[in-house]
């Protein structure tokens, strides 16, 4: 399932409406986006901080993001 | 073997361009291309500042990351009509399943070359890239029936060994074309003693590729330039020119290592003559 945080908005710097975090009030990382939709298994609800943490459940948010060659 | 008489003797060096990649988008930085036509675009400038080499990842219209062979391809035949570049697909992919990370093996014509992840790495705080070597082989085995060149990813110093371990299990064609990546994380620590290391640990018969993440990017592609390897440079890997000024373009990151190769004695190699380093 989409993440209920979840919203797609229209961003000026693109053409089409992207993801974004109403959590952290950001528009979400290509590869973000797929724990968002749930993509490949993937689950919000286990992978995703910023979910954990609006959740009340634990929380950390301190990673630098990563290029992935 | 690369090495500092390669420096010497001025062998020119391969510059990669690793134009947008799968993790970020223009969320980071507006000047980061994400459609085939904007990718196809920074790869001729790209080119025209001295790259020979284009590390590709494929976007959906909405900018997120895809697998698709069909968005591979859109992408490949852009790139193609506007570039000579040699085309190098990414296979990476945290959390994708092996078949979508094989689509994009599957483009007509084939890449020339790919990417090939050599080991885990760890992910924001929940995930990891797993890349068992499993996974390695069967990606490996599809390269080699489509005649696609590997390069061999090496996230860290164990991943220098899982190059090794590769030799061993598949008969891969020398150069062996490696990639030593430093920054944080699961990465090797980006100190210039390490790279040293990880140059003297690899395999005989293996090129090299320096790759350092965000600040480390200038100061690691001039490092492995001396020592006789080879470059990747570009948005997907740091998104700055220099300290709180984001880079304008995927050329001028290029243009500034080619400049920088050239004062120390190394020319830019051409596509050709990438392809005929690396035995393409």
């Amino acid at each position: 399932m989409t993440c209920p945080h979840l919203e797609y908005r229209a961003a000026e710097f693109a053409d089409t409406d992207r993801a974004y975090c109403t959590v952290v009030d950001e528009f979400v990382e290509p590869m973000r986006a797929d724990i968002c939709n749930d993509r490949f298994d993937l689950s919000h609800a286990e992978h995703c901080e910023f979910y954990r943490e609006a959740e009340g459940l634990d929380a950390g948010a301190d990673d630098e993001p990563e290029a992935e060659p | 073997m690369t090495g500092y008489d390669d420096y010497l003797a001025g062998e020119p060096v391969i510059i990669t361009v690793a134009l947008t990649g799968g993790v970020h988008g223009k969320e980071a930085t507006p000047n980061l291309p994400e459609t085939p036509a904007e990718v196809a675009a920074a790869a001729a400038d790209a080119e025209a500042a001295g790259a020979s080499i284009a590390h590709l990842h494929a976007r959906k219209p909405n900018g997120e990351r895809s697998f698709a062979t069909e968005r591979f391809q859109e992408l490949t035949d852009a790139v193609r009509e506007t570039t000579d570049l040699v085309v190098q697909h990414s296979t990476g992919g945290t959390g994708a399943p092996l078949e979508a990370r094989r689509q994009p093996l599957r483009t007509d014509p084939a890449p020339e070359m790919a990417s090939l992840d050599m080991g885990p790495l760890n992910r924001y705080r929940h995930l990891t890239s797993e890349n068992p070597r499993a996974m390695v082989d069967t990606l490996y085995d599809e390269m080699a029936d489509r005649g696609i060149k590997p390069e061999l990813e090496a996230f860290n110093d164990g991943h220098v060994n899982e190059v090794h371990g590769l030799l061993d299990r598949r008969d891969l064609a020398e150069p062996y074309h490696t990639t030593l990546i430093f920054g944080g994380g699961t990465l090797t620590p980006a100190r210039p003693r390490n790279l040293l290391n990880a140059v003297r640990n690899l395999p005989t018969g293996a090129t090299f590729n320096t790759l350092g993440f965000g600040q480390h990017q200038l100061p690691f592609a001039t490092l492995g330039t001396i020592l006789g390897g080879h470059v990747r440079v570009g948005l997907e890997d740091n998104v700055y020119f220099e300290r709180g000024e984001r880079a304008a373009s995927n050329a001028q990151l290029v243009g500034r290592v080619a400049d920088m190769a050239r004062t120390l004695g190394r020319e830019p190699a051409t596509p050709d003559e990438a392809r005929e380093l690396l035995g393409l």
